[in-house]
């Protein structure tokens, strides 16, 4: 690799780095909404998770585009199609069965194996693929894509490690994640979703420590029993088949790699 | 229109090179026929036409690979779209979009073809394959033959030159091979394209063939006119081993040339008359059989009869039954009707106890395979079947498989993945034994070589039924063959008398004899005297 | 360039149907009245019945009906369980529990009145009727059609987006396969013990599967055309995006709505204009792109009309003229004393514009192709040979 090819791939590797520090401070902005609403804006809390569910499709697609450009050549690109698929198949299978998510820990293991900017992209398909067969698609979408990247980009980030230490890694980084993924989800739809007259609801005029704290406890008392489950799932799930299937995703991806392609000059008959 | 010149070709920790030092050319208009056993590097051959080896692949080519003037080392597969169409093994695996006018599209939207054009373009390939038919169809929904055909029109909307299939009829039965093949002869003769074809059973495409390269094994390639060339290989269709049984020097490339020189000889095999068959116990009985999709039945009321010490063929179409009348047999399938083997219904008992009465190795064999190594699926195969460590590792070198154990059982060939399935399935010990189309993927050395286990096993008194769309493979097992059609059995009677007496399912051999009842060469140089 | 174009194959431009959709929701979200929602979620149902296509997705506005029922039951819940009761006419009360301070203050019962709990079935309504909507745009639109129209900066993304479509239920097959192969080799093992291996298997041929598509795809040309990203794009998306969040944040939490919006509208216009110019590294072409027809404008334009209706009179400074033909009040009834809710001309209208698509559209006939593609539980049942060679 000459020296000038070395440099264009650091400059795309520092573009993508901006772009997805971008991402992760415009995702963390759209969040915690619930924090800095005021009443004086006018704008209700049945509304404010909209506004952002306008700009996140965008920050996803400047995201996926400066993925794509130029990096995923067929072969990634039908790795992340085809895991993709697996997570597509997997999601339906489990919904509806308290956190029982079997979607994560594909996204956690393949962010391991192949990297950050590819976790990120598999998350984030995954869950807009299965929105369409499961007619998923609506305003929560957008943040679901965007937490479930996150979720795949931190799993390419974790340190170094091997064997079991590796495994006990990925298990407790499963747990943590799930638990992040729910809080999330559910603190910006949750004025949302209880609406605003009981005392547990998101009031815009409370100040953001109040509601953090009816936001713990309206969580605690009804989605602990969720982020458990998914995250208990998750933590099972890369215990018992994590061995097996990184060294399946690895094994592959050294054989997607390019080699190397040489072409050597003729060999002189004999 | 292709030219390789010193073409070399290895892996980075491969130890001998898949292609040394390969020269050839293939001239514009042919339709050139790959040649080789199993693992010769075949598929290697033809991704290095447009540029996927080693592109795509890794490895290291030596040499000159020139297809239309472009040398391949500058162009790479992308940029080759137009000049070479290549279609893998199985189209299904290859397919990108889900309709077929999509996936048709597909290329022609990658070379950025314009829309005004490319509806033109998808109609007339379309109608050159004659799928227009199956324009809005889902892709999954189609047979294999019109799945392959599709493939072939989604390469061919960019208009190659060169159209390059790696065994496009491997997995299909005799009619739509046909259908493929005839497609693929009309695009050489009346369309004018270059194709280079793999293919294991040669007897269905040689006649058409312009021009063979064999593959030896050993990395060389060796280029020539077919008939010239199949005198030489060690590959042996029917009509190759017939010249070789008869002193012939030029291999007949079709039933009407051998035929019309066997007669202009005055050969004529005279075979005595069938004796009748001696028949052993009955190891299996079923009666009534039925298997139901809903609406659809499959298998309709079916009796049947296997006997100890027998092989027996079970020929038919696709969708005909076949498969769903093995799984029923196994009890791996829900079914109405009776199964008794020594007295046990296979349905009532446990899967582990019903494997060790009748057992199936089933079309993709590679399904039961899942673990990491071949030792530790020997090992799981022992402990399943009770039976003392290294049994099954035994079995599986008795079938003539010596690989290590360390070994991934995906990265084995076919071959010795189905013995491996085999052995597996045989550690049990069962009476009888279904193999349902076992010959998918084998080259001729390795169907001989199934064949020869077959006949041991039915020797050391096992009953076996296999269902195949081979009938030249048929030809060579079994003494009695049953034809299903609709899910009913429509025919039982030796393979000898029924084979000869149809059309479709006649071997070469009764063909180039008819009506003598012969079956295969051998047969031709037992009766010949 | 004269660019072909076609219709025959769909009802709607899915855009045409979500810019529908999204209207309605926007029109519901400015309005509480009761009788107003209940016929817009009326409405609503008709169209998805009258003009849903056979494909799968087009089955899930059941769902959303009982998402909707599940919304407006858990509101109920909550409000008698831990509501701030307002208002006058107690219905019960429940025994009170004060929890520990830690948690805030709450106490769980208490007196139940008729204003609170009428108040939150209004509001519980207005949320499962904005669902509807969502439901009803996931029925009518196929997004199918929709990936076909993604900006070409996003190809690629797509491409695996399609991917991931076609090989799912190509993985369901593989997996059934090797879930039945398994009784061959006397494995009885159901539930997680069998799921390890057979998911394993699956992934491993599913992995093999990526390695021939992208052969497949890379002898076909993809990416060919793609060239280097477009110069300035990635740093106009990157600040557009970033004055888009602001817009967001100032939005909600200052008064500075003016500004806010603007920066917002802003952030977005750039956002797409940079996506537009990313695209241009590709020169793929569409095959049979959609066509954006005059009824597509009309249905869109119904949608939106509703929404301008609903936040038009929802405003407080109308001119008397406006008040007295647009009602303003009817919109949202009082709880607190409890009122009878009305209809009025402008709501109506409403409704109306909910029902605008079915003079535009016709029932879509036409055999879906992937209809039967995604049904696999027909599938399911058939032993591989004849699932793959029918």
């Amino acid at each position: 690799m000459s020296t000038r090819q070395a440099g264009l791939a650091t400059l795309q590797e520092a573009r993508l780095s901006l772009v997805l520090a971008a991402a992760l401070a415009i995702g963390a902005v759209a969040f915690s909404w619930p924090l800095f609403l005021t009443p004086a804006s006018g704008v209700s809390a049945a509304t404010a998770p909209l506004v952002f569910a306008l700009v996140l499709p965008l920050v996803l697609a400047v995201v996926l585009t400066e993925l794509s450009a130029g990096r995923l050549d067929a072969k990634t690109l039908a790795m992340l199609g085809v895991l993709a698929a697996v997570g597509t198949v997997l999601r339906p299978l489990s919904a509806g069965t308290a956190g029982f998510e079997l979607v994560f820990f594909l996204i956690i293991l393949a962010g391991r194996a192949y990297g950050a900017a590819f976790g990120f992209a598999l998350g984030a398909i995954t869950l807009f693929t299965s929105a369409l067969i499961t007619s998923g698609v609506g305003p929560w979408l957008p943040y679901q894509m965007l937490a479930a990247g996150f979720v795949g980009l931190f799993a390419g980030l974790l340190p170094k490690a091997s064997g079991r230490a590796e495994l006990a890694l990925l298990a407790g980084y499963g747990v943590v994640s799930a638990f992040v993924y729910g809080w999330l989800m559910d603190f910006s739809f949750w004025p949302f979703a209880l609406g605003d007259g009981t005392q547990l609801s998101f009031d815009p005029a409370a100040g953001p420590l109040a509601n953090l704290h009816r936001f713990v406890l309206f969580n605690l008392a009804t989605s602990m029993g969720w982020n458990l489950g998914r995250a208990l799932t998750n933590a099972l799930l890369i215990a018992l088949l994590g061995a097996p299937l990184l060294r399946l995703l690895r094994r592959s991806g050294r054989r997607a790699q390019l080699l190397a392609p040489a072409i050597a000059a003729p060999a002189s008959p004999e | 229109m292709i030219t390789f010149e010193q073409v070399s070709f290895g892996y980075p920790d491969a130890v001998r090179p898949v292609l040394d030092r390969a020269s050839f050319e293939v001239a514009e208009g042919d339709l050139c026929l790959v040649i080789g056993p199993t693992g010769s590097g075949k598929s290697t051959l033809l991704g290095a036409i447009n540029g996927l080896v080693p592109h795509f692949t890794g490895g290291t080519l030596a040499g000159r690979v020139l297809v239309d003037g472009r040398d391949t080392a500058h162009f790479r597969p992308r940029d080759l779209a137009e000049v070479v169409g290549y279609v893998g093994q199985d189209p299904m695996r290859g397919f990108v979009t889900d309709t077929v006018t999509e996936e048709v599209a597909y290329g022609m939207e990658q070379l950025g073809i314009d829309p005004v054009a490319m509806r033109k373009r998808v109609e007339e390939t379309l109608d050159l394959l004659g799928i227009a038919e199956l324009r809005n169809r889902a892709l999954i929904e189609l047979s294999g033959g019109q799945q392959q055909r599709v493939a072939i029109a989604a390469v061919l909307a960019a208009r190659p030159e060169v159209l390059v299939l790696d065994e496009p009829t491997s997995a299909l039965d005799p009619t739509a091979a046909a259908d493929v093949l005839a497609a693929i002869t009309t695009l050489v003769h009346e369309v004018g394209l270059t194709v280079v074809l793999a293919e294991h059973r040669l007897e269905r495409v040689m006649h058409a063939a312009d021009s063979m390269l064999w593959l030896p094994g050993d990395g060389q390639v060796v280029a020539g006119d077919p008939a010239e060339v199949l005198a030489r290989a060690n590959i042996t269709p029917p009509l190759a081993a017939l010249a070789r049984t008869l002193g012939w020097e030029r291999v007949p490339l079709s039933v009407r040339e051998a035929r019309r020189r066997a007669l202009g000889e005055g050969l004529l095999p005279s075979p005595p008359p069938l004796a009748p068959r001696e028949v052993g116990d009955p190891a299996l009985v079923a009666t009534g059989i039925e298997v139901r999709y809903g609406e659809l039945v499959a298998v309709n009321k079916v009796d049947l009869r296997l006997h100890r010490g027998s092989v027996t063929t079970l020929l038919g179409r696709n969708g005909s039954g076949k498969s769903s009348l093995l799984w029923a047999l196994q009890g791996a399938l829900s079914r109405a009707g009776e199964v008794s083997v020594d007295g046990l219904d296979p349905r009532t008992l446990s899967p582990a106890q019903a494997r060790r009465v009748v057992t199936l190795v089933p079309q993709t064999a590679a399904d039961l395979l899942y673990l990491p190594t071949v030792g530790a699926e020997c090992d799981l195969a022992d402990r399943d079947s009770v039976v003392p460590p290294g049994t099954t590792a035994a079995l599986l070198a008795q079938l003539g498989v010596l690989v290590e154990p360390e070994r991934d059982p995906r990265d084995l060939s076919e071959g010795q993945q189905l013995s491996l399935v085999l052995a597996i399935q045989l550690s049990a010990a069962p009476p009888v034994l279904l193999l349902d189309e076992p010959t998918r993927g084998l080259d001729y050395q390795a169907k001989a070589e199934l064949a020869a286990i077959i006949s041991s096993l039915a020797a050391d008194g096992m009953a076996v039924l296999v269902s195949t769309h081979d009938v030249e493979f048929a030809a060579t097992i079994g003494e009695r063959t049953l034809l299903m059609a609709d899910g009913e059995l429509i025919a039982d009677a030796d393979t000898a008398s029924l084979l000869t007496s149809s059309i479709a399912y006649a071997p070469q051999m009764a063909k180039v004899f008819a009506p003598a009842a012969v079956l295969t060469p051998a047969d031709v140089a037992r009766w010949l005297a | 360039m004269a660019v072909e174009r076609t219709n025959t194959l769909r009802s709607l431009h899915p855009l045409a149907w979500w810019g529908w959709a999204i209207g309605i929701g926007i029109a519901v979200s400015g309005t509480t009245n009761p009788l107003l929602l209940a016929l817009v979620a009326l409405a609503m149902v008709v169209v998805v019945l009258a003009r849903r296509s056979a494909a799968p997705w087009a089955r899930s506005v059941r769902a959303y009906l009982v998402l909707a029922a599940f919304v407006i039951a858990s509101r109920m819940f909550f409000q008698i369980l831990i509501g701030a009761q307002a208002g006058e006419i107690v219905l019960f009360a429940l025994p009170e529990l004060p929890l520990p301070a830690w948690a805030a203050g709450i106490r769980l019962g208490g007196p139940v009145t008729a204003e609170a709990l009428t108040a939150t079935a209004y509001d519980g309504l207005r949320l499962a009727v904005m669902l509807l909507c969502i439901g009803a745009a996931n029925s009518l639109a196929s997004p199918r059609q929709a990936l076909r129209s993604v900006p070409a900066a996003l190809y690629e993304a797509s491409v695996a987006v399609v991917v991931a479509l076609n090989v799912a239920p190509q993985l369901i097959e593989s997996g059934q396969r090797v879930r039945r192969a398994r009784r061959l080799r006397g494995d009885a093992n159901r539930g997680l013990r069998a799921l390890g291996p057979i998911a394993l298997s699956v992934l491993a041929d599913a992995i093999d599967r990526s390695m021939s598509l992208a052969a497949g795809m890379e002898a076909r040309g993809f990416a060919r055309t793609s060239g280097p990203p477009a110069k300035g794009s990635l740093a106009v998306m990157l600040a557009s995006a970033m004055a888009a969040t602001l817009g967001g944040f100032l939005l909600l939490s200052t008064d500075l709505g003016l500004t806010a919006g603007a920066l917002l509208v802003l952030g977005l216009i750039g956002t797409g204009w940079g996506l537009r110019r990313a695209g241009r590294r590709l020169a793929v072409t569409r095959y049979r792109p959609l066509a954006w027809t005059g009824r597509d404008t009309l249905v869109l334009s119904s949608g939106l009309a509703a929404a301008a209706l609903v936040l038009i009179g929802a405003q407080d400074a109308l001119s008397p003229g406006l008040a007295a033909l647009l009602q303003p009040e009817v919109f949202f009834p009082s709880t607190d004393p409890l009122v009878w809710p009305q209809l009025s001309l402008s709501a109506l209208l409403v409704v109306a514009a909910v029902l605008a698509p079915l003079p535009l559209t016709r029932p879509v006939r036409s055999r879906v192709p992937d209809a039967a593609r995604t049904d696999v539980r027909l599938r399911s049942l058939r032993p591989q040979a004849e699932v793959a060679r029918p």
